[in-house]
């Protein structure tokens, strides 16, 4: 499989402060990838790299086989929706399509009326009058009819009520159906994210924390009940990714390498994504508080 | 990108679309007016000399109260019409599509940066030189009849007003405005930064400190006595009209600075009112000996003056210059928006 996107130590510093260190990830072509991690973990910083709307301070990035840049061929092939859904308040959603025609050289205007006239949404009022999930279908409409490649999405539902973001991704999710794009799309909604996507990317205190394939992650953790223990005991190729203890028992969340097997002390659980995500969440908060000491 | 920059920006040019229709309705019938009195008043006097007014034109024409309050406010406009042009097209400019996250939306397009800041500057700095020559035009042909009656143009309180002067102000407070915003990202913080630097470069440091400075003025040198403003031509710009001593040193006060011979001339000839007050009273008949005596002692009255043949001169001097730092303040534009983060 071809990859869409690949970078490597990339970082970025504000001041002292780095937003994004160190991250390495791969985004195999014609996937929908989850990017997820706890405010400020470095999800837009990361998507403002890809896209060439900030500089990187460290490290490379490939984005379909170029390095970010803001240059005209390479823009046409990326669709962006940032966060907040920036918009022209006072332009009507005619106004945008009229201006997705002025702005870029490939523009399916037939394509974004007859999408926009589906959903109902009135052409002709300013889009700041429109409710929430009318400015995010128009927005992503936009960036479809650039007939992109790579559509990076920033939050795009975190703002609209339960309806508006189910309607938002099924809106995606046809797109997807349609073929021929790879999606990186943030959230802190882990539900919403593990119903599009296929693909994982956890970031936490700016660092990557897990990037791969939601089925192999799957197979590769183990949730493991036992009595309360040292997690030091258990054997090599066994990574504690998460570990919780009560007064009886220990419980942790275990990264499987390879054919290890697993001490027989230990009842086996398969965990569910959301249940590993959160655990690679939680890894960089206790990471960051071993650093703060 | 054209289509998008005339409809994101149509709305600014409409409103001061607005306002110069109304100038041009208040301008051209009262300009026709006063230019028609002041020439009829100038044929009367040409054929009856002895009338009284005709030594006092300036002081005799138009001083109903309106139409001193128009002469005095009309070229006002276009001394507050870059500052207003600064403020409410160049400040929000870039500000607001940072504010508004749009710089987001415009960004990921697919339109270089370079390219869209190219035409938008374009679009925002060609109206404003042509909304600027509409307005300066328009008041530098009504001025017609008042710089003929006070024979005067160069003035620093008209230079400002007419000619070409102030278009490259125009452009320059625009440009200023654009570059605070892309600077501090804040329309607000723009405002206010482009609002002190402008006034404080236009209205105090250039006429008070550099215009008068373009090129060496002429020096006239008076013996002490009347007749003083006979050796100013007409039409100049008057910069300094002073007292020197036999040294070439400038004196405040003849009170206290006059020789000793001449201080006692000073004391026969002073008389004190009834309100205690001190004065020089000079009996009347062969001359002043006050001033007899100064002449004598070495002093004289000097001015210095730009004569009125430089006043295009000067008008592209200071063109220049504020055209050269609109072109620094469109070039930090570039850097601002090119090298730093969305």
């Amino acid at each position: 499989m071809e990859v869409a996107i690949q970078t490597k130590d990339l970082g970025k510093r504000y001041g002292s402060f780095w937003a994004l260190e160190n991250c390495d990830i791969s985004v195999p072509e014609g996937s929908v990838s989850a990017l997820v991690g706890p405010n400020g973990a470095g999800k837009s910083t990361l998507l403002n790299l890809l896209i060439g709307l900030s500089n990187a301070s460290a490290g490379e990035s490939q984005v379909l086989g170029r390095v970010p840049h803001q240059r005209e061929d390479f823009l046409a092939d990326i669709g962006y929706l940032a966060q907040e859904i920036p918009l022209y308040k006072s332009f009507s959603t005619h106004d945008h399509i009229t201006m997705g025609k002025s702005l870029n050289k490939r523009f399916d205007e037939e394509f974004i009326r007859k999408r926009l006239t589906d959903l109902s949404i009135p052409l002709d009022k300013r889009v700041g009058k429109l409710s929430g999930g009318q400015r995010a279908q128009v927005a992503l409409a936009l960036a479809l009819a650039k007939k992109p490649k790579l559509l990076l999405l920033d939050e795009p539902v975190a703002a609209l009520d339960p309806l508006a973001r189910h309607d938002f991704l099924s809106s995606l999710a046809q797109a997807v159906a349609d073929g021929g794009l790879t999606v990186v799309m943030s959230s802190h909604l882990l539900a919403d994210l593990e119903r599009v996507s296929d693909h994982v990317i956890v970031l936490a205190s700016g660092k990557t924390q897990l990037c791969d394939d939601i089925e192999r992650v799957l197979k590769q953790h183990k949730l493991l009940v036992g009595p309360r223990s040292n997690t030091k005991e258990l054997g090599d190729g066994l990574r504690v990714i998460h570990e919780t203890h009560t007064a009886k028992q220990s419980t942790l969340l275990v990264r499987v390498d390879g054919k290890t097997k697993v001490p027989a002390a230990w009842q086996k659980h398969e965990p569910n994504i959301e249940e590993i995500i959160l655990a690679y969440m939680g890894q960089g908060k206790d990471l960051n508080e071993g650093s703060a000491k | 990108m054209n289509w998008f920059a005339w409809r994101q920006h149509r709305k600014q040019f409409l409103v001061v679309g607005i306002i110069l229709a109304l100038y041009a309705a208040l301008l051209i019938p009262t300009g026709l007016h006063f230019w028609h009195t002041y020439q009829s008043a100038v044929a009367s006097c040409a054929q009856n000399p002895a009338n009284p007014s005709c030594t006092d034109l300036s002081g005799s024409l138009f001083q109903p109260t309106i139409d001193q309050a128009l002469l005095h406010l009309a070229p006002l406009a276009i001394l507050l019409l870059p500052l207003i042009l600064g403020l409410f097209w160049g400040a929000p400019l870039l500000s607001k599509e940072y504010t508004e996250g749009t710089d987001k939306l415009v960004w990921t397009q697919s339109v270089s940066r370079r390219k869209w800041l190219t035409i938008k500057l374009t679009w925002i700095l060609v109206a404003t030189a042509i909304f600027m020559g509409a307005f300066t035009a328009l008041a530098t042909w009504w001025a017609h009849t008042s710089n003929s009656l006070e024979m005067n143009r160069f003035d620093s309180g008209v230079f400002f007003e007419q000619g070409i002067v102030p278009v490259t102000y125009g452009i320059f407070a625009v440009a200023l405005g654009t570059m605070f915003g892309a600077w501090f990202r804040k329309t607000m913080i723009a405002l206010g930064v482009t609002l002190g630097l402008y006034i404080g470069f236009a209205f105090i440091t250039v006429p008070l400190m550099i215009r008068p400075h373009y090129m060496a003025p002429v020096a006239v040198t008076t013996p002490m006595g009347p007749g003083f403003s006979d050796n100013i031509p007409q039409g100049a710009w008057v910069l300094t009209r002073g007292m020197e001593d036999q040294n070439g040193r400038v004196i405040g006060d003849v009170f206290t600075s006059a020789p000793p011979q001449c201080q006692q001339v000073i004391q026969q000839n002073q008389v004190t009112d009834n309100n205690g007050r001190v004065g020089i009273k000079i009996k009347g008949g062969s001359g002043n000996p006050i001033d007899a005596c100064l002449n004598k002692a070495g002093w004289h009255l000097v001015a210095t003056y730009q004569p009125s043949y430089r006043y295009w001169d000067f008008q592209y001097i200071e063109s220049g210059i504020s055209l050269s730092l609109s072109a620094v303040a469109v070039a930090a534009t570039y850097w601002l928006v090119l090298k730093r983060d969305a």
